[in-house]
């Protein structure tokens, strides 16, 4: 049998999920009746964002001719061949040709990948498994910043590109203009692309000759001893751990003792199987193979996305070249919220909820932070911003928590007097300016697809926030792609809805890390009352650091209530005012009428107001309250 | 908005009463509130239970008044034995607008009230809340046939544009004539209410009002009203001033929030009532509670009851009780209240009710009890205190208040000093937070 191994790589919203569907339908995987939308999303948060987040495996078998260029459809023959899952009762069904008789059998193996931003690594583990991809990109909008950042990422990893043009039955659909597109921004010949509407199904026998057509068949074994590539894994109840992997070289088996190359554990492997995309139990898995395998993993600590199984009783040599670890470039605190009554066992159900979660999704980061204003927290790192809100949102739904979030803030590297360098992820954690020699921060490489006539106020944007222009590349008669050198500090609190306000929605960006510069960046430590409060401090560059501060002054003036006496808040780098207000002190608090009939009331309000203190954290004698520390949240420009 | 709490007892669920908290009093119990809702028009600030008169359902409401008081007397007999009518020290009707309830109506409230209870002690202080427009010598002869004895009334301020700003739309120069009616018919103690902090009120505006107030009282020196030498005069022994309040559910809070106006500036407010302490005390009325000044003496009894957190029974309403530990109010709704004191023979429908708590009776002795000059009784409170574990940790946050310089602790009394009456909310906040489990 042939195999393909392929990913589907897409913009957001370009139809990914959808095409991933009507290929499940088309091969029979699925039947029309039990084809859910977007199938392959098994989240609740993913129907609902409309998006994808975790990749998914899927096996299926269709019959192609070879050198056909359109093949017919598995759901609209009569017979299913013996080797797809659970075969109907043999009762034929009329009306239905018979399969071609020069026809071939393959097996398709394909990975939806994610398609934002921020889980680019996501996509690339993805993308080592396959051989090829298919790029998606939407007929009526055009190639994204996302569409360009996929399709070079799939080129870097060699694989075979098949264009698709999805959405072709819209009416507002322009497909020779977006093949157009494909071919000036990504060389890939406007003919070469495949029209289709994953919805209605135009295209999709094409497709799939394609996908066995022009798609390079697995490469043949390289070693005599066993190699599967992890490229994923998710957490399952019932069964531990269950990780999804590409066969390369030599065979896997139930019953064998399988050894981590990278963390030398071993496992005896309890099952194998592939998701069709019900999980359907195999015997063995063999070369250019996808499936998945359970052998009695307790933790995802135990599973190195990237690394390489071997058989334990034959090691192979060398692992499969590994794949690079996520790094995380944002940071921020998770604290339980106290919110209805301060119970202890919060951050026990918090650090239950993370941990679970983190069983799921290998590329956040976390560890126990105390601080003095919040108590005991996490400290958690995510690949950006939405993968930050996308977690939050699944701690708070799957993990029944709620959570106080604190400001973002990406990694700084702190080189210091002695040659010393350390990883800042928390200003609190910056030591103090004089053994400093440089502090660096992560720079991006930012490209903007916007229309044209935004172009002069995106460069204003970008210019305001420390974006050194790069060049731009013209899309099409409408569209340019403006490429900048950009602080991802500078990106990473409003950017992107600032982006799509200048753009009425229309601009798309992408982003990935060039590296660490230096520039005056400081530190900005607050002082309430004369005390400074490390968590209020920030990191910004110097040119910006008053403006930073006072805001961030200004804010905290409307949320630390007035004391009895007047309380100094000030701005400061390295001892240096450079931003002072003043909270004036509370003059009365004291009800003017209480008689009789207002003694329950009252009492209920005063035990309140109490209450509400107990949540505030002081510092020196001045009570701040939780909101407080949230305030460096809103610091957008 | 308040609804009959619902009480369990033996497994079943039934509304509360206020037989409830009643059938628990076991010592005599000296005071009464009254509460009759009528009012011309809803004044933009008020929260009390109160709707516009129309007289067709006061006759009904008198009825119901009377068969509540009437129960209220044979609790309040049971536990005073030996005496055929309970004896009272003092009596309140509050409202809404009692002056507005007619005179005949008065006359049968009056006579029952007196039927039921003892109003001979000596001392009793019976007060009826007025509006300046409603009084005439007929309601005022009434009253005083009655048993009434004192009058408050409610000034409010004495300029029309603030009395606009209040919605109150009486002629100010009603109220030293009000006042000189009353004191003609025999009623010897009067007490006027005023307003600060009103929007757009300046510190000079408040000075004037409250001098204007002042000018009205009894010539120092001269006795008071209840040995009976100065009827004639008009003058008032006894003046509140309050801080506007926003209260939750008000019109003035409503047009507060539309932004009709800005409230008076903490700063300014704080600087009202300080001036307000001074200007009161210049004309030798000491302030007894945190807004309330009277000349010595002339002190409500009525109104210390609660603040010493002694009984009280309540009729009518919306009025609150509280009977051997159990907090209750009445229905609010006028119908509910009317319908229920009549299907029970005369017990109301209660809300909010709090069964006795010691923790929480303490609690609330602190916050009431702070608020007065003559302060709490500090060893009386570390004793109640001690009972529940919370002695040592009282008194300390008492000595930490004293630190700070809101609160005397020295001397038996926990006072407030001049400077704690300003926060008299925080240091009551405080003081209860160590109850808090």
């Amino acid at each position: 049998m042939h195999i393909r191994n392929f990913s589907i790589i897409a913009h957001i919203d370009h139809g990914k999920s959808t095409l991933a569907d009507r290929l499940l339908t088309s091969t029979n995987a699925v039947s029309e009746r039990e084809a859910r939308e977007q199938m392959l999303d098994s989240m609740d948060l993913e129907r609902e964002r409309g998006i994808t987040i975790k990749a998914s495996a899927v096996t299926v078998t269709h019959h192609h001719v070879p050198g056909s260029k359109l093949d017919q459809l598995e759901s609209d023959v009569e017979a299913t061949p013996g080797e797809a899952p659970a075969p109907a009762p043999a009762k034929p069904k009329k009306g239905k040709p018979a399969y071609d008789p020069r026809s071939e059998l393959y097996m398709l193996n394909f990975i939806d990948t994610p398609g934002h931003v921020d889980f680019s690594y996501e996509v690339s583990r993805a993308l080592t498994a396959c051989e090829g991809a298919i790029l998606v990109v939407d007929s009526t909008q055009g190639v994204e910043a996302q569409t360009v950042a996929n399709a070079f990422m799939a080129m870097e990893n060699n694989l075979t590109l098949i264009p698709v043009v999805n959405k072709i039955d819209l009416p507002s659909a322009d497909p020779d203009r977006v093949a157009m597109e494909i071919e000036q921004v990504l060389g890939l010949p406007a003919e070469d692309c495949i029209y289709v509407s994953a919805k209605s199904g135009i295209g999709i026998p094409e497709l799939l000759a394609a996908i066995c057509d022009r798609l390079p068949a697995p490469r043949q074994p390289e070693v005599s001893q066993t190699r599967a590539l992890i490229f994923d894994s998710h957490y399952d109840d019932y069964r531990g751990v269950v990780i999804y992997i590409r066969v390369f070289d030599g065979r896997l088996r139930v019953g064998e003792k399988i050894r981590m190359m990278g963390t030398g554990r071993t496992f005896q492997v309890t099952e194998l199987g592939k998701y069709t995309p019900k999980p359907m139990k195999v015997e063995s898995l063999g070369p250019g193979e996808t499936g998945y395998l359970v052998a009695n993993i307790k933790t995802l600590k135990d599973v190195r996305v990237g690394d390489t199984i071997t058989l334990d009783t034959d090691p192979a040599p060398k692992p499969l070249p590994g794949y690079k670890e996520p790094r995380q470039m944002v940071f921020c605190d998770f604290y339980p919220t106290s919110g209805s009554a301060a119970k202890g066992n919060d951050f026990e159900e918090l650090r239950e909820a993370i941990t679970k979660l983190s069983l799921n999704d290998a590329s956040f980061t976390f560890v126990p932070v105390h601080s003095e204003a919040l108590g005991f927290g996490f400290r958690c790192g995510f690949l950006g911003l939405l993968h930050m809100d996308i977690i939050q949102e699944r701690l708070e739904r799957e993990g029944g928590v709620e959570i106080i979030q604190t400001a973002p803030t990406v990694t700084y590297e702190l080189e210091k007097t002695d040659g010393e360098v350390l990883q800042i992820t928390n200003p609190a954690e910056l030591p103090d300016g004089s053994v400093w020699k440089e502090l660096r921060e992560p720079i991006v490489r930012l490209d903007i697809m916007t229309p044209k006539e935004f172009i002069g106020d995106i460069m204003a944007m970008c210019g305001n926030r420390r974006g050194i222009y790069k060049g731009q590349t013209v899309v099409s008669e409408s569209r340019q792609i403006l490429e900048y050198e950009i602080p991802l500090a500078e990106i990473i609190y409003d950017f992107f809805d600032k982006l799509k306000s200048i753009t009425r929605g229309y601009g798309t960006m992408d982003y990935h890390l060039l590296g660490f510069k230096a520039d005056r960046l400081a530190k900005v430590d607050i002082l309430v009352n004369g005390d400074p409060v490390e968590a209020l401090s920030l990191i910004c560059h110097r040119d910006n650091a008053e403006y930073r501060g006072r805001q961030l002054l200004v804010r905290l003036r409307e949320e630390i209530p007035r004391h009895q006496f007047e309380i100094p808040l000030q701005a400061a780098i390295g001892g240096k005012i450079i931003a002072r207000e003043t909270i004036k002190s509370m003059r009365k608090n004291v009800t003017a009428k209480c008689y009789g009939g207002d003694v329950s009331r009252k009492r209920k309000l005063l035990e309140k107001q109490k209450e509400g203190k107990k949540r505030m954290k002081a510092i020196g004698s001045v009570e701040i309250p939780q909101e407080a520390f949230m305030a460096v949240l809103d610091q957008g420009e | 908005m308040h609804q009959t709490t619902a009480i369990t007892v033996g497994g079943q669920s039934r509304p509360a009463t206020s037989e409830d908290g009643l059938s628990a009093l076991s010592t005599p119990v000296r005071s009464l509130y009254a509460h009759v809702p009528f009012c011309f028009h809803k004044c933009h600030y008020c929260d009390f239970y109160s709707f516009v008169d129309s007289q067709d359902r006061q006759p009904a409401f008198t009825d119901a008044l009377i068969s509540e008081i009437r129960t209220l007397a044979r609790h309040a007999r049971r536990a005073s034995p030996g005496s055929a009518r309970p004896p009272l020290d003092t009596v309140f009707v509050g409202g809404g607008t009692p002056s507005l309830l007619r005179p005949d109506l008065w006359h049968r409230l009056l006579a029952a009230l007196n039927e039921a209870f003892d109003l001979s002690a000596p001392g009793l202080e019976f007060t009826v809340e007025c509006n300046p427009e409603t009084v005439t010598p007929e309601l005022i002869a009434t009253l005083r046939a009655g048993g009434v004895n004192r009058v408050s009334m409610g000034a409010q301020s004495f300029n029309t544009t603030h009395l606009k700003t209040l919605e109150r739309w009486h002629d100010p120069e009603n109220v030293p004539r009000a006042l000189e009616i009353a004191a003609a018919g025999g009623i010897p103690r009067r007490s006027i209410d005023l307003i600060f902090a009103i929007p757009g009120q300046s510190l000079t505006d408040w000075e004037t009002d409250l001098a204007r107030g002042l000018s009205l009282c009894t010539p120092a020196g001269r006795g008071i009203g209840r040995s009976g030498g100065l009827e004639g005069s008009g003058g008032v022994e006894h003046i509140s001033c309050y801080a506007l309040t926003y209260e939750p559910n008000t019109a003035m809070t409503r047009r507060l929030a539309r932004g009709e106006f800005a409230a008076a500036p903490d700063d300014l407010e704080a600087r009202m009532y300080e001036r307000t302490v001074e200007l009161c005390a210049e004309r030798g009325f000491g302030r007894y509670e945190v807004s309330n000044f009277a000349q010595p003496g002339a002190e409500s009894r009525h109104n210390l009851a609660y603040w010493r957190q002694q009984q009280w029974l309540a009729a009518g309403p919306s009025a609150s009780a509280h009977v051997a530990g159990w907090r209750w109010k009445n229905v609010p709704r006028l119908t509910d209240w009317m319908q229920g004191v009549e299907r029970s023979g005369g017990y109301a429908p209660a809300a909010d009710v709090e069964p006795p708590d010691p923790r929480r009776a303490l609690a609330e002795r602190l916050m009431m009890g702070v608020r007065i000059a003559e302060g709490l009784p500090g060893h009386e409170i570390l004793a109640a205190a001690e009972s529940l574990g919370a002695r040592d940790t009282l008194r300390r946050e008492a000595e930490r208040q004293e630190r700070k310089g809101l609160l005397r602790v020295s001397g038996g009394r926990w006072t407030l000093t001049d400077r704690g009456f300003l926060f008299a909310d925080g240091v009551a906040a405080e003081l209860m937070s160590v109850l808090q489990r």
